[in-house]
């Protein structure tokens, strides 16, 4: 299972993953949605900095379970 | 921030704007930064779609445009070219990058509407809904 799931982070960091090419679009749509909620520059930034990290972190765990799933089963 | 808090300001004139041109509406409302902001992230996300989907992005499929056509103005004005384009040089359906490209421009879109609603709704409510119902 470790070899596994280090092919499997292997996969998601390599250079030819389509997942970066949503990373941006991801960074785009936190930053709009945030600045409708804040005015300060500096709360934006911050706001949507934690919404990104909490967003893409969270499909992240949940791929980790998904995959880890498919391996037991 | 220099607010327009004109009587003459109209939301609805506000909502308008900012589908003809993201940002626009925050602009008349006097919150330029934020307007600039608008503009810079939504057109640049329009760019990068076409960019991404090799012009053609703007003739997938009606369902996709009825996302597009918020983002309004610069959708309209990129529309032709991705048509004349898709006649021109095919489309290739099966390309990944064209599909993310689409995205793109559908979100942006979305991401439009989301500003409109917030450009009439800080029109509409300067001091916040709570305090506009106890007047």
């Amino acid at each position: 299972m470790g070899e596994a799931l280090v092919n499997f982070f292997a996969h998601l960091v390599a250079p030819w993953n389509p997942l970066w090419a949503y990373y941006p679009l991801c960074a785009v749509a936190a930053v709009v949605y945030k600045a409708t909620k804040f005015d300060e520059p500096r709360r934006i930034l911050r706001a949507s900095l934690h919404f990104f990290l909490w967003v893409t972190g969270g499909m992240f765990a949940l791929a980790v379970v998904f995959y880890l799933i498919t391996l037991v089963f | 921030m220099n607010e327009r808090t004109s009587a003459r300001a109209s939301p609805v004139a506000a909502l308008v704007l900012a589908w003809a041109i993201p940002g626009a509406g925050h602009a008349y409302g006097g919150r330029w930064g934020k307007a600039g902001l608008f503009f810079g992230c939504i057109v640049g996300l329009l760019i990068a779609g076409m960019i991404l989907g090799g012009g053609t992005v703007f003739s997938q499929h009606e369902l996709w445009y009825a996302a597009q056509v918020w983002a309004g103005g610069p959708t309209i004005a990129l529309t032709p070219i991705s048509r004349y384009l898709s006649v021109h040089e095919g489309i290739d359906y099966a390309d990944r990058l064209r599909e993310t490209g689409t995205l793109y421009t559908a979100v942006a879109g979305f991401l439009n509407l989301l500003v409109m609603m917030d450009a009439y709704l800080k029109m509409a409510y300067p001091h916040g809904k709570a305090e506009k119902e106890k007047e």
